[in-house]
């Protein structure tokens, strides 16, 4: 009964986020300079004409009327339309989103598997080879920007070494029959390789962009972790009799670290889901990330809410997730 | 950290200046044990040594006592002892015997299988010294598997038989919990538990119920006692608390900074104290019942090099120009040994 409750609290935190994220949103969105109406009517059109879209549009009615009429359609499952595509904003993002998906879901398993593994080995000994390797790989991965290394990675990889074809969308090969909307699944659920060769191609230099600049800050937190725990008292009596180190890093240290790990990878995952503006930018990946960003540019209002809204909705439902599982894994919770 | 390093190592044969106190092969004898921090290599910069010639033994089923204030560095012998002494510590001289097994030098492998082998320690905070993730009966079967030949099952049967022998009730149910299921007693239990899990010739138990009320000290004390008794193990209790020593320890050795001020008999070392030190602690903790607010003036001094007096001149009351000629040897004085020059 207690994971229902715990559950039922944060589901009311959940709508309780999303509809503070959704206010601020909607009124930054309308205070920003850039008139919507220009861009439905063209810059030439005469002034009669942009007051009369602002009013179809109502947007000379009070902000807080605008909000509320914006909300109900929000319940109605309608996030509106894009004056900039002319599609029903859902209609958009259904077509995006899974290209952010399949993007963040691969570089959280490349960033999960570089870091978390280094994080624990060079957390053994102070000083030693690896530790000094973390120091540099990690410095670099926290302090260089996304969209520079992005650029590097291209450069070198793509247009010098050529391993990795140029960066024009999800797939330079056939698109795989949509099941799930992610290519290299969508592929392998086809059995096409051939498909599942050029989705992985186009995906690998964006994913392990965002792999290293988001494994980077894992691979601190789960070194202090681990350092914190193997010298905790209790990994300190594991020694005093006996155990073998094999036992005392991978058996008693390793799972006390995987838990407030695990939670920092959720986050990151729930970061990457809600769409990398520059990286999506960078490797023209038509993600939600470059939805917004474009949408911005064109003062298209809906979408950037939208974008906005997903954003926070995954981060909160996968921070969710995480912390129910834990609740089921963390012996601590239970009584 | 290992002795191999060190230059000159004094390992005294027959004949040492301190001669046994029984005739049998004692479970555990230091001597001179000598433990430095910073590197010998850097021996030209100050160089803290907390441990400067610890004498101590234990022989067969008895129990010792470890006493000292907070700083004496009973935590640091009893880590040296199990070969266990933090970064950046070396032992420079002495020597450290497990059953007239020679533990300085020895094979990390060898320190391994001796460590909750044939020494084990139950530590200060049972709740921490137990893993928060694994079950109770998980860890104490882990250390019977890695000291024996026991499998899953085998071990976990005598884990739960362990668990129960120390009074914890339902122990099959109670051996799946987590250490958060127990309460603090419970917790000292399985601790215990785990430390006598394959039978060690010598339990050292660092401060054990520090930080527990005083009913639940009482019961945890006798527990150890009487568990290490039936078991024919040795034991060293280390507590700051003299009254512990004397309730609970037949012999009772006192320390102050990285020394050995008094060894002997509890009964005379408490009764008849003849280095000024264990008198201060006396007066400090007295009886359990009538305690006194009374501290010893000053501090314990961080030791930096060798020292070249009596450790304790500074705050001793009865201090004399003598006490600063030299640190004073451990010398036998009726049925103890004493390093006073007053005594
Ligand atoms: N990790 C360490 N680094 C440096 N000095 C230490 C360390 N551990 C202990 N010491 C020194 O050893 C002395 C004795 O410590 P300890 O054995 O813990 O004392 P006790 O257990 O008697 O309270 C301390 O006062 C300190 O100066
Ligand atoms: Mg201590």
């Amino acid at each position: 009964m207690p994971l229902a409750i715990y559950i039922g609290r944060r589901l009311v935190f959940l709508v309780v986020a999303l509809f503070g994220v959704s206010l601020i949103t909607f009124v930054v969105t309308r205070v920003l300079p850039g008139n919507p109406a220009y861009l439905i009517v063209g810059v030439q059109a005469d002034e009669s004409t942009v007051e009369a879209v602002i009013e179809r549009l109502g947007l000379d009615r009070p902000i807080v009327e605008q909000y509320g009429h914006y909300m109900r359609q929000l319940f109605t499952g309608d996030l509106g339309d894009s004056w900039r595509t002319k599609n029903p904003v859902t209609t958009d993002i259904g077509v995006r989103w899974p290209a952010t998906i399949e993007l963040a879901s691969m570089a959280a398993i490349m960033a999960v598997a570089w870091s978390v593994p280094f994080g624990v080995i060079s957390a053994l000994r102070r000083r030693s080879l690896s530790d000094r390797l973390a120091n540099v790989v990690s410095g670099i991965g926290v302090s260089v920007p996304e969209f520079w290394l992005g650029i590097i990675l291209l450069l070198v990889f793509a247009f010098n070494l050529g391993f990795a074809p140029a960066p024009i969308g999800r797939t330079l090969g056939v698109v795989p029959p949509d099941v799930t909307g992610l290519y290299t699944l969508d592929s392998v659920i086809a059995g096409d390789w051939g498909a599942l060769r050029s989705a992985l191609a186009q995906l690998i230099l964006p994913a392990l962009t965002l792999a290293i600049t988001t494994g980077a800050p894992l691979l601190r937190v789960t070194r202090g972790f681990m350092r914190e725990t193997m010298s905790s008292h209790h990994i300190r009596s594991a020694r005093a009799l006996g155990i073998p180190e094999r036992s005392i890093v991978l058996r008693h240290a390793v799972p006390n670290v995987l838990l407030p790990v695990s939670t920092m990878a959720a986050m990151m995952y729930g970061y990457l889901l809600g769409g990398t503006v520059l990286v999506e930018f960078v490797f023209a990946w038509p993600g939600i990330g470059k939805y917004a960003i474009d949408s911005i540019n064109a003062s298209d209002y809906a979408p950037v809410l939208a974008a906005v809204l997903l954003s926070a909705c995954s981060y909160i439902i996968v921070y969710l997730i995480m912390d129910i599982l834990h609740f089921i894994i963390d012996p601590r919770t239970r009584t | 950290m290992s002795a191999a390093d060190v230059p000159e190592v004094s390992i005294p044969d027959a004949g040492d200046p301190v001669a046994p106190e029984s005739g049998a092969v004692p479970v555990l004898d230091v001597f001179d044990l000598t433990v430095g921090f910073g590197s010998a290599a850097k021996r030209a910069v100050r160089r803290s040594i907390p441990l400067q010639g610890i004498h101590l033994q234990v022989g067969a089923g008895e129990r010792m006592a470890l006493v000292g204030e907070s700083g004496s560095g009973k935590s640091l012998t009893a880590a040296a002892v199990l070969g266990l002494l933090p970064d950046g510590a070396e032992v420079i001289r002495g020597s450290i015997r497990l059953d007239g097994e020679e533990l300085i030098g020895a094979p990390e492998r060898r320190l391994r299988d001796l460590r909750g082998g044939r020494m084990a320690i139950m530590f200060q905070n049972p709740r921490a010294s137990l893993n928060p993730v694994l079950t109770v009966g998980g860890q104490i079967a882990e250390v019977i598997r890695v000291h024996g030949d026991a499998g899953r099952r085998e071990s976990w049967t005598q884990a739960v038989d362990l668990l129960s022998e120390m009074g914890i009730p339902d122990a099959a149910r109670r051996a799946k919990d987590y250490v958060h299921q127990y309460s603090g007693g419970m917790a000292q239990r399985a601790a215990l538990a785990m430390a006598l899990s394959c039978r060690p010739d010598l339990l050292i138990a660092d401060e054990p119920t520090t930080g527990l009320d005083a009913t639940l000290q009482q019961q945890v004390l006798e527990l150890v006692v009487e568990q290490v008794t039936s078991r024919d193990a040795s034991l060293l209790l280390i507590t700051h608390d003299i009254a512990v020593a004397r309730s609970h320890c037949e012999r009772t050795t006192v320390m102050y900074a990285g020394r050995v001020m008094e060894s002997g008999p509890t009964a005379s070392v408490t009764g008849s104290p003849k280095n000024p030190y264990t008198s201060a602690l006396l007066k400090a903790f007295g009886t359990v019942d009538q305690r006194r607010m009374y501290a010893i003036g000053g501090v314990v001094p961080t030791l930096i090099g060798e020292l070249g007096e009596c450790a304790f001149a500074d705050r001793c009351p009865l201090a004399a120009p003598e006490c600063r000629e030299g640190v004073p040897d451990l010398r036998s004085v009726g049925d103890r040994r004493v390093a006073c020059v007053k005594a």
